[in-house]
């Protein structure tokens, strides 16, 4: 059942696969969701992934990026910045 | 750091209501019928009897906010403080007072052209181009005054065979959509991206590079061991999405770069059903600031479409009942292998019958 | 940094009937230093013929993926004044109506903010911002909630909606454009700020076939104003046109596509079960006939620009669905982006995943039945998958 397993927990581990990821593949949010769903089953739902990626951004842990498709990402300076 | 007053998010734009005239919100849903008065003026009146007045003109999208407080003064004169934007980058004053319509042009006129309804040419729908945009192979704002004062006269008359609508984009990712327009400009590259590929290893993230082309045509390298990307020329499309997450391969080209023009598309259902543009002429070089080539080049298409279309043709109607080659013929443009498609479903655009005009 | 502003290319472009933005910004430039970079870079572009900007990803307003687009400047040494220069895309009100008061006040944040430029309006519809830096993101996000503005839509999201005039100033609207764009703005504001989808998804609402918003050409999904029961006519007011002189022959009856009008003295008679509502002769004669009114809109589905398999008009997915309330409309919206969340792929619009897994996946998948509607025309090829088929009885 969608619930069992908790917010944060779901965040800690979305933020750990963009974290392994960081500059080999932008995640985006659906990644994410997939990712939780098919480790937890029905165990998650749609709503508690969309509820974690908000406590991520909403947080700072991480921003969304946009180069051609949205992705999640964590912070750092662009290199158009510079 | 202080701490601050709730942050407000997700509220939304607010509600419409509160910007509509009087005599809109009393009228609401009730509106009878519209006439236009003359070039830019027209007038819809409601089942009440309740008559609204607008009058159109041109902005050039890319404006001041002195621009809009100029639109917002002549607003709180004559229109009650009431106006509107369209969809094509005009402004729209709401008058509940007929004589204010005179006034009111008079002072629009000191700074822009009142005029765009009817069988017009309207304000050209556009994109950013080098004011703004990192992928462009043209300017769009430059093109639109150049070919808006060459047309301005289509702009303030009705004389027309019917509405003709314009459109730039300055590269084929189209935010301006132009892809449904009596007439586009087309910015165009015709060169992949060049590839740094001394700085690129340091700049751009290679897998992120790779997945940014969206037709498989970049491909992770390794050039004297340093890893970086190479582009499949057959593949590429010049859409710059790759310079997008990759500063280190520039798709600008100076010495290439430039526009495109094509013709026949329309959006309404009127009559016939929605078209897309088709090419006209494949490539004309950037020649800034003032593009001769291509206004010459649209006002001639322009011109040929006044002269022999039928009243409520649009451009595309026209050239089908005309046909193609007498398109080439009349407006004088060449016809080339580029006008031959040879991408998905290019062999519905083959002629498969042998109705030709001789 | 030398404060004269020499742009003999530029100048060329204040020429001329057509209102000059050279104009307009150089007045902006000697109030705003970013302003002046700008035309200086602009001036170089122009010498140059090329571009010199860079794309920037990742600035934007705390806790939204959309709304803001990065903007950098490649020659930052030479023109610092636009080393940012980013967006903003504010979300428009439905129809683009304002009041003075209001725009006066969003000016007066621009003002404040950012380098006085902007777009009214953007592509999608959204009020858009032209150039600031990053530190000024939150205080103009600030200063435009507190003024009760949003940010709109960019990215992999709901893109900001967008309408016609619609009821408030056409007799021609079957819905009431405005309300809907309201309300699912209102309703969705969520996918709007936080991307979660595939690619962009653009809903525009237009209020009759003559699709003043271009919904069938530029987006993913467009609510187009139709009715199905007669054309509303008034003869007498026909009786005037004809009485006019107008030419009613080839005006009306010759451009009806299909021939379904005729006119006996000064009577017009229409044989409307064989009027496909292309709208030419309400438009031709505003006067006299008038759309019907057992009223609705048709939603198309697909439509986009050609990156990457060819541009796309979008298809009929329902010919004909009343618009009395919107729920229907928010079940239709929820079921489409369930299916393309499941089985669209990366930046793939939704009309580019129907075209790949096919229209009769795609309406099972959201639960429609097929109509003959949806298709030009029947399949001409016989390629096809049977799904029913007889076993022989063991």
């Amino acid at each position: 059942m969608a619930g069992e397993v908790s917010i944060e927990q779901i965040a800690d581990e979305m933020y750990q696969l963009v974290a392994d990821s960081a500059g080999q593949k932008k995640l985006k949010a659906t990644d994410l969701t997939k990712a939780m769903t098919s480790k937890y089953g029905d165990q998650v739902s749609k709503q508690d992934c969309k509820d974690a990626i908000k406590m991520l951004i909403d947080s700072g842990r991480c921003i969304y990026g946009y180069f051609g498709g949205s992705s999640i990402e964590i912070p750092h300076r662009e290199g158009s910045e510079n | 750091m202080s701490v601050t007053t709730e942050r407000r998010t997700d509220i939304g734009p607010p509600h419409y209501e509160q910007f509509l005239h009087p005599i809109i919100k009393a009228n609401y849903g009730k509106w009878k019928y519209h006439e236009g008065l003359k070039p830019g003026v027209f007038v819809h009146v409601a089942e009440s009897g309740d008559s609204i007045y607008t009058v159109r003109a041109a902005s050039p999208r890319l404006i001041s906010t002195d621009f809009v407080r100029k639109l917002t003064a002549l607003a709180d004169k004559y229109s009650d403080g009431y106006l509107r934007f369209t969809s094509r980058n005009n402004v729209e004053f709401l008058l509940g007072n007929k004589d204010n319509i005179d006034p009111l042009i008079k002072e629009l006129e000191e700074f822009t052209l009142v005029g765009g309804t009817g069988r017009s040419i309207s304000n050209i729908v556009h994109t950013q181009g080098w004011v703004h945009c990192h992928s462009s192979a043209t300017d769009a704002s430059g093109l639109v005054k150049v070919v808006m004062d060459e047309l301005a006269e289509y702009f303030t008359s009705m004389k027309l065979p019917h509405k003709l609508r314009l459109a730039v984009a300055c590269c084929l990712n189209m935010c301006g959509a132009v892809h449904a327009s009596d007439i586009a400009i087309l910015g165009v590259h015709r060169t992949p991206p060049r590839i740094d590929h001394k700085n690129l290893p340091n700049l751009c993230e290679i897998p992120t590079t790779v997945a940014s082309c969206p037709n498989n045509a970049v491909r992770p390298t390794s050039i004297e061991g340093r890893s970086t990307v190479k582009v499949d020329e057959d593949k590429c499309m010049y859409c710059g999405n790759c310079f997008t997450v990759c500063p280190a391969m520039p798709i600008a080209d100076a010495l290439n770069d430039g526009v495109s023009i094509w013709v026949g598309g329309k959006i309404s259902n009127a009559r016939t059903e929605p078209m897309f543009t088709k090419l006209a002429v494949p490539y004309i070089p950037n020649n800034p600031p003032r593009w001769p080539e291509v206004t010459d080049a649209v006002k001639n298409i322009v011109e040929v479409y006044a002269k022999n279309a039928k009243p409520y043709e649009r451009m595309g109607e026209w050239i089908n009942r005309i046909g193609w080659p007498k398109f080439f013929d009349l407006t004088g443009i060449e016809f080339t292998k580029y006008h031959l498609d040879d991408f998905r479903h290019a062999g519905t655009t083959y002629r498969r019958s042998l109705q030709n005009r001789y | 940094m030398s404060d004269d502003l020499k742009t003999p290319l530029l100048d060329e472009l204040e020429k001329g009937p057509w209102p000059s933005f050279v104009k307009d910004l150089k007045q902006m430039a000697s109030k705003k230093p970013m302003v002046k970079d700008l035309l200086r870079q602009l001036e170089k572009s122009y010498r140059d013929k090329r571009g010199y900007w860079k794309h920037g990803g990742l600035v934007g307003i705390m806790g939204y993926g959309g709304g803001v687009i990065g903007r950098y400047t490649a020659l930052p040494d030479e023109f610092p004044g636009v080393s940012h220069f980013h967006t903003l895309r504010v979300n428009q009100p439905s129809g683009w109506f304002y009041t003075s008061k209001a725009l006066n006040e969003l000016m007066d944040i621009w003002d404040a903010h950012g380098s006085g430029l902007l777009n009214v309006h953007g592509s999608t519809g959204d009020l858009v911002f032209l150039g600031t830096v990053t530190d000024e993101l939150e205080p103009t996000f600030r200063d435009l909630t507190a003024k009760d503005w949003d940010l709109g839509g960019s990215g992999s999201d709901l893109r900001t909606p967008s309408c016609c005039v619609g009821p408030a100033r056409c007799e021609n609207a079957c819905y009431d454009t405005l309300a809907l764009t309201y309300d699912l703005t209102h309703k969705y504001q969520d996918e709007l700020h936080r991307p979660m989808f595939n690619y962009k998804y653009k809903i525009k609402m237009s209020g009759c076939p003559n699709d003043c918003t271009a919904a069938i050409a530029r987006s993913d999904m467009g609510i187009i104003g139709i009715w199905k029961d007669d054309i509303q006519v008034d003869q007498a007011a026909f009786a005037e046109y004809v009485d006019s002189g107008m030419d009613i022959q080839g005006s009306v009856v010759d451009k009806c596509p299909t021939g379904c009008i005729s006119v006996e003295g000064k009577e017009i008679k229409i044989d409307n079960s064989n009027c496909v509502k292309c709208m030419h002769c309400i438009n031709t004669l505003p006067k006299a006939l008038r759309v019907g009114k057992e009223r609705g809109a048709a939603v198309t589905i697909g439509a986009k620009a050609p990156i990457v398999e060819g541009a796309l008009f979008g298809s009929v997915m329902i010919p004909f669905m009343k618009m009395d309330n919107f729920e229907d409309m928010h079940d239709l919206i929820e079921r489409i982006w369930e299916f393309w969340d499941e089985h669209g792929k990366n930046r793939e619009r939704i009309g580019e995943c129907v075209e790949r897994i096919g229209l009769a996946t795609f309406i099972e998948g959201i639960g429609l039945d097929p109509v003959p509607q949806m298709v030009k025309q029947p399949r001409d090829n016989p390629y096809i998958f049977y799904e029913e088929y007889y076993e022989e009885e063991s």
